[in-house]
């Protein structure tokens, strides 16, 4: 791991007081904007008074409790990176779809089964990899996006059933959205930074003018203390084998957005950086997932990753882990103070509009960079292209979608959950025939290791493939060719290629090569060429992901696997 | 033209004898490589610095020549340092477990600051 000279404090590095401090008040004034989220619950499920600051309230505690799981490094739970938590839209389909089926305890039962979800699938990352491609991790986070600027569209405007437009809210909704393009377009440092911030307090007085902002309701009949312990009278569980499939694939689509997030951070603190360390994905799916329990039994909704407090890391140069601990300490100690509750909680519904509809712009197109990121040919064009459509029709053609099987109404009644569903199943499909195989002949007396390195490249470079891999796999063929020598019946090499493995088999007529499990020390090395082939064999061992030399009646093969 | 092929510079920086390498060196072109550095070694020359910045990769074959020619210099009370080992030549020293064994510099501005 390489520490990127532009950054100011790493993430083992411990920032002074102050400016660790500072850094987190930053994450927390960006993320309680996702309270948005547990508030549209609350309010859709017409909480008042006590109930409805009490949710506000334990949701602020997730939010401390899921940064700190996401942060923490240790074996099996945490990335081990600066990873703040954030209530997302992800959850927020299927939540209002379960608050209508059963209520709030059908949301909280089914938001602990979603993180177990998490959970079971953190162990088992690796092994999916080629079943969750960047690109649809990009599809999932687009959809959301949209999903968001439709929501905020429909906050800011104020559309009522019957399709009415509210004025006041559209002039709330305006000042606030202006102040934050303004800000983030035109101004730099703090105003860039907190425009968000900033264009909701415009919007908070906005509202006040003229008489949209009301706290009446949320006020506690028996007042507002400084300090209360929040209650969980709202809390309640129960299941529905409906919600199941809803619930899991938004817990996939989770996982794929921790997946994005936890590599960016990985990225952000490593030069070197050219693939995820998987370890340190899988502990923050665990997170997510125990996280995820944590929010169900206190009576909040699912969290994720948050991919602007990943951005704003990047951009303020502060990656640390510390800042994740104190942004916890921080939303706990909130969760216990009713008035920080009270202003988040009266949060007008157009300032909310304006700030979803803003945010929405950002996470469309970090999913649109993703879905581009890597080299799109017909098969990624289908799955990226089919499934954005079914995520489209799904919104455009609600009414008649329900009328498919109730079983299947959960998929075909969001746009998310359909999207993914088609991603996934069509990046299945797709994968039928993907790997690619060529091999060619070294006749004997002519092992020529150039020409061998012509070979390499010029398919590597047909296969878009990384050169870093393939720059791996020739050395390792050109040391293998070293070792082998100039067998009789020549030398075969077979490369077999796809987007996830790069696979090198050599077949030579002779002994197999000698493999060693421990590095031969200097000593041996100088003393005769055994050490220098025990040295070929360690230095192939370590520069492939995985290695195999097998022999059988005088013919020798030696696969080497890279990882792509 | 072969471009990969192994060229061996040699050039003076004061009393430092720098060997400039570029393009690969494996077992066809290690033993080249040994000969030359163990000549300048048994030639007197107390200070030799070898440049990497232009070695596309080494095999074990170039690690072993190397190891002979740092023994060789050990031998004769000369330094033999390496500077520029970067990028995936700099990987292969990790990976063999090598980058402990030599004395190496970041950049010859480094090296030749240290062995003046």
């Amino acid at each position: 791991m390489t520490r990127p000279l532009d950054l100011i404090y790493a993430v083992d590095e411990t920032p002074p007081r102050a400016i660790l401090v500072i850094s987190a008040v930053q994450h927390v004034a960006i993320m309680a904007i996702t309270l948005i989220f547990p508030i549209i619950i609350a309010r859709e499920a017409k909480l008042t008074g006590t109930a409805f600051l009490d949710l506000v309230s334990l949701s602020m505690l997730g939010l401390g409790v899921a940064t700190v799981a996401f942060c923490v490094r240790s074996q099996f739970v945490g990335s081990g990176y600066l990873c703040p938590a954030a209530y997302t839209a992800i959850y927020l389909g299927p939540s209002l779809f379960a608050l209508r089926q059963g209520g709030l305890s059908l949301v909280f039962g089914m938001t602990i089964v979603a993180g177990f979800v998490q959970v079971a699938v953190a162990p088992l990352l690796q092994r999916l990899r080629a079943l969750l491609p960047s690109e649809i991790a990009g599809i999932v986070i687009a959809i959301v996006g949209l999903a968001l600027a439709g929501l905020g569209i429909r906050y800011s405007l104020g559309i009522t059933e019957q399709q009415h437009i509210n004025p006041d809210y559209v002039l709330v909704a305006g000042v606030s959205l202006l102040t934050m393009i303004v800000l983030n377009i035109w101004s730099k440092s703090y105003g860039k930074m907190f425009c968000v911030l900033i264009g909701m307090l415009v919007g908070y007085a906005a509202s006040a003018a003229i008489g949209i902002f009301d706290v009446s309701d949320i006020l506690p009949n028996d007042g507002l203390s400084l300090f209360r312990v929040p209650r969980l009278a709202h809390v309640g569980f129960s299941f529905d084998m409906v919600l199941f499939a809803p619930f899991a694939v938004a817990a996939l689509a989770a996982t794929l957005r921790v997946m994005g997030d936890v590599s960016n951070a990985q990225r952000l603190n490593d030069v070197d950086w050219v693939r995820p360390k998987f370890s340190s994905l899988a502990g923050a799916v665990s997170a997510n997932g125990i996280a995820v329990i944590f929010c169900g039994l206190v009576g909040s909704c699912g969290v994720n990753s948050y991919s602007s407090s990943i951005g704003l890391s990047g951009a303020t140069g502060v990656t640390s882990r510390s800042v994740g601990y104190v942004i916890g300490i921080a939303f706990a100690v909130l969760a216990f103070l009713p008035p920080a509750a009270v202003v988040l909680a009266a949060m007008p519904l157009p300032v909310m509009g304006a700030a979803l509809f803003f945010t929405a712009a950002f996470v469309l197109t970090s999913g649109l960079q993703m879905i581009t990121a890597r080299m799109l040919d017909a098969r990624k064009n289908v799955v990226i292209g089919f499934s954005f459509a079914m995520a489209v029709a799904a919104d455009i053609y609600q009414d008649a979608l329900t009328a498919v099987p109730i079983a299947l109404q959960p998929i075909f009644g969001n746009s998310l959950v359909l999207g993914t569903v088609s991603a996934v199943l069509l990046n299945l499909i797709m994968r039928i025939g993907v790997r690619q195989r060529v091999s060619m002949k070294l006749e004997p007396g002519e092992i020529n290791r150039e020409a061998v390195e012509q070979f390499l490249t010029e398919h590597g470079a047909r296969w878009a493939a990384r050169r870093d891999v393939m720059r791996r796999a020739i050395f390792g063929v050109v040391q293998v060719l070293e070792v082998v020598g100039n067998p009789p019946g020549g030398i075969e090499i077979e490369a077999s290629f796809d987007e996830f493995n790069l696979d090198v088999r050599i077949r030579y007529a002779g002994a197999p090569v000698q493999i060693p499990d421990r590095k031969p020390t200097p000593r041996e090395i100088v003393a005769s060429e055994d050490g220098e082939r025990l040295l070929a064999g360690y230095l192939l061992r370590q520069s492939a992901h995985r290695i195999q030399a097998r022999g059988t009646a005088g013919a020798a093969e030696l696969l080497l696997h890279y990882d792509h | 033209m072969n471009t990969s092929a192994l060229t061996i510079g040699q050039t003076r920086a004061g009393d430092v004898c720098v060997v400039t390498l570029s393009g690969r060196i494996d077992s066809t072109n290690a033993n080249e490589m040994m000969e030359q550095l163990t000549r300048l070694i048994s030639s007197g020359e107390k200070s030799i610095l070898v440049d990497f910045g232009a070695v596309l990769y080494l095999t074990s074959a170039a690690f072993r020549a190397l190891l002979v020619a740092t023994d060789e210099a050990e031998r004769s009370a000369a330094k033999f340092v390496l500077c520029s080992v970067a990028g995936h030549v700099r990987e292969l020293f990790e990976m063999g477990g090598l980058l402990e064994v030599f004395t190496i510099h970041n950049s010859r501005d480094e090296a030749l600051k240290q062995l003046g």
